[in-house]
């Protein structure tokens, strides 16, 4: 006889295998000698389950506490079975209209029938834990995690398949495939450092290297320090604080590619800035960043800047507010200057909005890529690529899978550089307070 | 007001002290303001400006000068016949393929998000707040490396370069912000409201669609500012993930623009522009506040 921590061990493993076999189908991985090990493994679980049932001694379905969640399981295992059988020919014989999404029944086929096993699976084994009520001293886990708290399990989904699926998963794969040789289609041999060392030796990934710190650099500078004036301009008790803010902060609800063709157009020597100030009576002035390789990135930055400050400044003002009032009378009193309550005190208190908005901004550097297509579509020449673009570049137009999967690693690095102590820092403040 | 102060005088003084209008201080700190707002502006004013004239007008003249002559010409050309390669049935199209795009991606992924922040706000279960962690990291991480497994994983649903596939891209990256959002959100709910709901016999679905929605109607206003105008604005997604007869509104105006063959109508470009930016112009507009809390909600924590 077992005991019912051995039979859920049991199960356990036997779920195990079965999940296994179920990736292995996925994955297209197949055994030489066992064609279809997965059935197989499947089979002797289920086999396993009856017969943990049979030693349970009785079936009481009627009475059974958990019949109505093992209906639920039930219900899943005839949606997936129903799925799976959408994707045979003589299921869309009959339905002809299912024929047209075909290529989605297809994708979920090998997966669907086995979800349909595994969920009986899971049915059973619940009217057979149910089944041994009396003997239960208190919920065992396998009936803690398929039953408690099941629909919030089920809600929590899409999130878990989100950050698992594709925030990690896509993540690794990416990865792993920059170590590949992958040209138009991704391949799977590894072949170690070879695209990081052309990557390397690229002038175009230099350009964008640079171009990307030039404009970083100077955007968190700048984004920082018009950000905390305007704030501290309109936290003087100022009149029309709403209208100053609306206007601040109307760029950002407009897109980069709208940002970078106005600023495209200002920019324009024939007709913007540069010709009206000759007009002026400058003739000689020269103003075209846009033309110009060696300043072009400023040309961006100007667009970028213009559209992203405002936001910045929003912050900073929700941080200056949460500033106890107490210590502008203080600092008064005590007679120190405006500035110097600012430098001084402010500042230091405002830590961790300045830091959140550090990162914020960083990992927005990061993604620039709208505002250089839009504005100059990363000439003249090569001098105003970024790396954002290097990597889409790469991959769609230029067919070379390999360096866009080492160039978008790249920028994972760099940004986990920004966001892993910024994340302890976080984290170990929190443990503190 | 000086005057104000003087029929008040048999008072006990209250109130800041009264301050000149024209005072150093003041004429700094509005000049500043004022100087700056002009700057902002300034892009605005151009946009208008030059959508509203003839070219031999812009040829001519400079972009600031306001037109002398109004056509509402560029306008229409922009939205039904500029040309993008060799359709050239406007910017309408793009229009209609954001619409189509916004919508049903806005309230998928808000539904989703929503009842996902509600599971972690009041149905914590073990594991929870690992899989919390992963997603609001995942906020961060350029997407550029989430880029192409998701293409092979549409292309293998069938729906690459397809408009449900483009509403999937959408919802998942939207997914870390909203959830934030909402969780944030459905914690300062009292306890004690939930709990009585619990006692009342409702159960997970009952809680959220009879208590939880309806009390937090303005966050969901939030979300919807905060998608609409990002889903709107989006660039990359689009570019990668639909084909020249599904492209939203964003990629086709860059299309628009930076086409190289043919003479540069750069009025029509502008109005193809402010066409672009007027839907979440509007949205800024009308909104208000709740555009700010949106925003700000996604800088609360990082």
């Amino acid at each position: 006889m077992l005991t019912k921590v051995q039979s859920e061990r049991f199960f356990i493993g036997s779920i195990m295998l079965a999940f296994a076999a179920l990736i292995m189908a996925t994955v297209g991985i197949k055994p030489q000698l066992f064609q279809n090990l997965q059935f197989l493994i499947l089979l002797v679980s289920l086999l396993l389950v009856i017969w943990i049932g049979f030693k349970a001694g009785k079936f009481e379905i009627i009475t059974n506490r958990l019949r109505i969640r093992a209906m639920g399981w039930l219900i899943a295992a005839t949606f997936s079975a129903a799925l799976w059988s959408f994707a045979q020919k003589s299921t869309q014989l009959l339905f002809p209209a299912l024929k047209e999404f075909r290529k989605i029944w297809n994708t979920f086929e090998p997966f669907a029938l086995f979800a349909t096993v595994v969920c009986i699976l899971f049915a059973l084994l619940l009217f057979i834990v149910g089944s041994r009520d009396s003997k239960l001293e208190r919920p065992g886990f396998i009936e803690r995690s398929l039953v408690n708290n099941l629909s919030s399990k089920i809600a929590a989904l899409p999130m878990v398949l989100t950050a698992v699926g594709v925030f990690v998963i896509a993540t690794l794969w990416t990865v792993y495939h920059s170590f590949t040789n992958s040209r138009m289609l991704p391949k799977s041999e590894f072949i170690g450092f070879a695209q990081y060392e052309r990557l390397w030796s690229s002038d175009r990934w230099y350009m964008s290297i640079e171009n990307l710190a030039i404009y970083g650099i100077c955007s968190l500078i700048f984004s920082l320090f018009i950000g905390f004036m305007l704030a501290a301009l309109l936290d003087q008790k100022t009149r029309f604080e709403n209208t100053f803010r609306t206007i601040f902060l109307y760029p950002f609800a407009l897109s980069f590619i709208v940002t970078g063709l106005v600023w495209q157009w200002i920019l324009n020597p024939d007709y913007g800035v540069e010709k009206i100030v000759r007009s002026l009576g400058f003739e000689s002035f020269v103003f075209n960043p846009l033309y110009d390789i060696d300043i072009v990135i400023y040309g961006i930055l100007v667009a970028g800047l213009w559209q992203g400050t405002g936001f910045i400044m929003c912050l900073m003002l929700a941080g200056l507010r949460g500033i106890d009032q107490e210590i502008w009378k203080a600092a008064r009193v005590d007679g120190i200057p405006m500035w110097k309550t600012y430098i001084q005190i402010v500042i230091p208190m405002m830590r961790p909005v300045f830091i959140t908005t550090l990162v914020i901004i960083a990992a927005g550097i990061i993604k620039v890529y709208d505002l250089v297509v839009a504005q100059t579509s990363g000439g003249p020449g090569i001098s105003s690529e970024v790396p954002a673009k290097y990597v889409y570049d790469y991959m769609f137009s230029a067919q070379n899978l390999g360096q866009g999967f080492a160039a978008s690693t790249m920028m994972l690095v760099s940004v986990l550089i920004v966001l892993i102590p910024f994340a302890y820092l976080e984290y170990g403040r929190r443990k503190h307070a | 007001m000086p005057n104000l102060s003087l029929t008040q005088n048999h008072e006990d003084p209250r109130g800041p002290k009264p301050r000149k209008i024209l005072s150093r201080r003041n004429i700094i700190l509005y000049g500043t303001l004022i100087f700056v707002a002009i700057y902002y502006l300034i892009p605005l004013y151009v946009m208008i400006v030059t959508s509203l004239k003839g070219m031999p007008e812009i040829r001519l003249g400079n972009i600031f000068s306001p037109p002398i002559e109004v056509t509402f010409e560029p306008w229409v050309k922009a939205w039904a016949q500029a040309c993008t390669g060799l359709n050239c049935d406007g910017l309408s199209r793009g229009f209609w393929n954001s619409v189509k795009i916004t919508i049903p991606s806005v309230f998928v992924s808000i539904a989703i998000a929503s009842i996902n922040g509600y599971a972690l706000a009041n149905w914590r279960f073990k594991g929870a707040n690992l899989f919390f962690t992963i997603l609001i990291f995942g906020a961060f991480i350029p997407y550029q490396i989430m880029i192409y497994p998701l293409v092979i994983l549409l292309r293998d649903l069938g729906l690459y370069t397809k408009l449900p596939g483009l509403i999937i891209i959408h919802t998942i990256f939207g997914m870390p912000i909203l959830t934030l959002l909402f969780r944030n959100y459905f914690t300062t709910i009292p306890e004690e409201l939930f709990k009585a709901a619990r006692v009342d016999g409702a159960g997970f679905w009952g809680i959220y669609f009879r208590v939880m929605m309806p009390m937090s109607l303005p966050i969901f206003a939030v979300a919807i500012v905060l998608q609409v105008t990002g889903i709107w604005n989006d660039f990359l997604f689009g570019v990668i993930y639909t084909k020249p007869a599904n492209y939203p509104m964003t990629v086709q105006l860059n299309n628009i623009v930076n086409s190289v063959q043919g003479v540069k109508e750069y009025n029509v470009n502008m109005a193809a522009t402010l066409l672009t930016g007027l839907v979440p112009l509007a949205i800024y507009f009308i909104s208000g506040k709740l555009f700010v809390r949106g925003i700000a909600a996604g800088a609360v924590k990082g």
